[in-house]
């Protein structure tokens, strides 16, 4: 049983890591220059108008590395793509992610209180919290899970994580939504 | 920033005393000095800034609530890993000491929730939009700088002080050292913050402050950007962002606001700072497996 459990992990990260890479469209929402590195001194190797197709590759700060349809790649600021997905059919979101998983939670289970719930799909709207009950038990429940500083030292050396002394930002002004 | 100026606390406090004063002569057919004493007490503790024993009575009360209406995922493995990158994050804010407690929350919706003394919610939904563990500690650093403001204890606290004037003649109840009209009260406070949101300003506030908390920990901090860019493409339609939309400012707002300061602070020199993807699929992998293998 539990071997079963391995192998299906093990085909899902690899599932997982195609799909999460083959579906990345986006669209330049302004005109920019693509350039060879992900830096604003580096050089443009193309000049792209806004509306342009292209397929993200990866993220590095604030740079997308991206293919356009003419298979020429380069790194755009993210700021200047949208990505493909609002107000599609589909309203799980883009694809680079994980999202499309959402609907192996959506039948069959069994809620918190042993009831299945007849849709399968949980939400949490606003009515949800208007008329919550609470559930002291859950809160009781959840400090067990709790990491220690120690744990979480731990856990971000194992990734390479340094502490970076890295001051507030100014908020800037007159940029009302 | 919008922040609430004290002597608007202080304003309501003195007519309050007088009506008090009087409602304590009629009831009793005299002045009962000891019953005002009492109960100007009690006003009195209701309106001071929270200490922090009361900020975590306040904590609990909120986080019950929430639970109520989405429980946490009986997946180990997955609160564990959310423990800990929140912990690490929230070790680089200003209040590292609380007692932070993290929880995923069962629902395909995409929200995030902080509450009052540390305690910080994400739905699945969430989880499964994101693609890095920098993305989350973006969207934790959020959440993290939201208990940090004190944001929610202070609309809370403001809530919970207007239902206190109706509840303030009531006897003061105690069980199992629980404050059950602070409990009730706060509840109700809960049910009607969080379906309605804080001020816009705070939103965009935290989001200033979590990308920062991100960096300090080691992630690059554009994983917020990216969270917020993601949310562009969902559907605005979509019942899996209707709390969410409701609640905050649009995502496009955030997302333009949010890189501007970020240019404007220089974090572009963090930007090739950790990512996290592949230990990010690992946690996603074990999220999934979890329903499949029990």
């Amino acid at each position: 049983m539990k071997r079963w459990g391995l192998i299906l992990l093990a085909l899902l990260v690899t599932v997982m890591a195609a799909h999460a890479a083959s579906q990345s469209g986006a669209q330049t929402i302004l005109q920019t220059p693509l350039n060879n590195a992900p830096y604003s001194d580096a050089a443009p190797v193309a000049q792209l108008p806004a509306g342009t197709n292209l397929t993200i590759l990866e993220r590095q700060g604030g740079w997308y590395h991206v293919r356009l349809d003419n298979g020429q790649d380069g790194w755009l600021q993210m700021t200047s793509i949208r990505m493909n997905g609002g107000g599609n059919t589909s309203n799980s979101g883009s694809g680079w992610g994980f999202g499309w998983l959402a609907s192996l939670f959506e039948s069959g289970r069994s809620g918190a209180t042993g009831v299945t719930a007849t849709t399968g799909v949980r939400g949490l709207n606003s009515g949800d919290i208007a008329n919550a009950k609470p559930d002291p038990q859950a809160t009781n429940e959840i400090s067990t899970w709790a990491a220690t500083p120690q744990q979480a030292r731990q856990f971000a050396q194992q990734l390479g994580l340094k502490s970076e002394q890295v001051s507030y930002l100014p908020q800037t002004s007159g940029a009302q939504p | 920033m919008n922040a609430r100026p004290p002597s608007e606390i202080l304003h309501w406090r003195w007519p309050l005393l007088l009506m008090l004063a009087l409602a304590a002569c009629t009831s009793n057919g005299g002045l009962d000095l000891n019953g005002v004493f009492n109960t100007v007490k009690t006003v009195q503790q209701a309106v001071k800034p929270a200490n922090l024993q009361e900020e975590e009575q306040i904590g609990y009360a909120t986080a019950s609530t929430l639970l109520g209406a989405a429980k946490p995922i009986d997946n180990p493995a997955v609160q564990d890993y959310v423990n800990k990158v929140g912990l690490w994050v929230a070790m680089h804010s200003s209040r590292p000491d609380l007692p932070w407690h993290f929880a995923v929350v069962d629902s395909n919706d995409i929200d995030a929730f902080a509450v009052p003394g540390g305690y910080v919610f994400v739905t699945r939904g969430l989880l499964l939009h994101m693609r890095s563990e920098a993305e989350l500690a973006g969207a934790l650093g959020h959440e993290i700088s939201h208990v940090v403001l004190k944001q929610q204890l202070k609309a809370l606290q403001k809530a919970a002080q207007l239902d206190l004037v109706g509840e303030v003649a009531q006897v003061e109840l105690r069980q199992h050292g629980q404050n059950t009209q602070l409990f009730n009260s706060v509840a109700n406070a809960t049910r009607n913050l969080y379906s309605k949101g804080l001020d816009k300003q705070d939103e965009f506030e935290a989001d200033r402050m979590g990308v920062v908390l991100a960096a300090r920990a080691g992630y690059d901090p554009y994983g917020l950007v990216a969270v917020l860019q993601t949310l562009e493409t969902v559907d605005p339609k979509s019942s899996s962002v209707q709390l969410l939309l409701a609640t905050h400012p649009t995502p496009a707002a955030r997302v333009a606001r949010l890189s501007a300061e970020m240019t404007a602070g220089h974090m572009q020199r963090y930007g090739h700072q950790v990512e996290g993807v592949e230990r990010y699929r690992q946690m996603i992998a074990k999220l999934v497996a979890a329903p499949a293998t029990s």
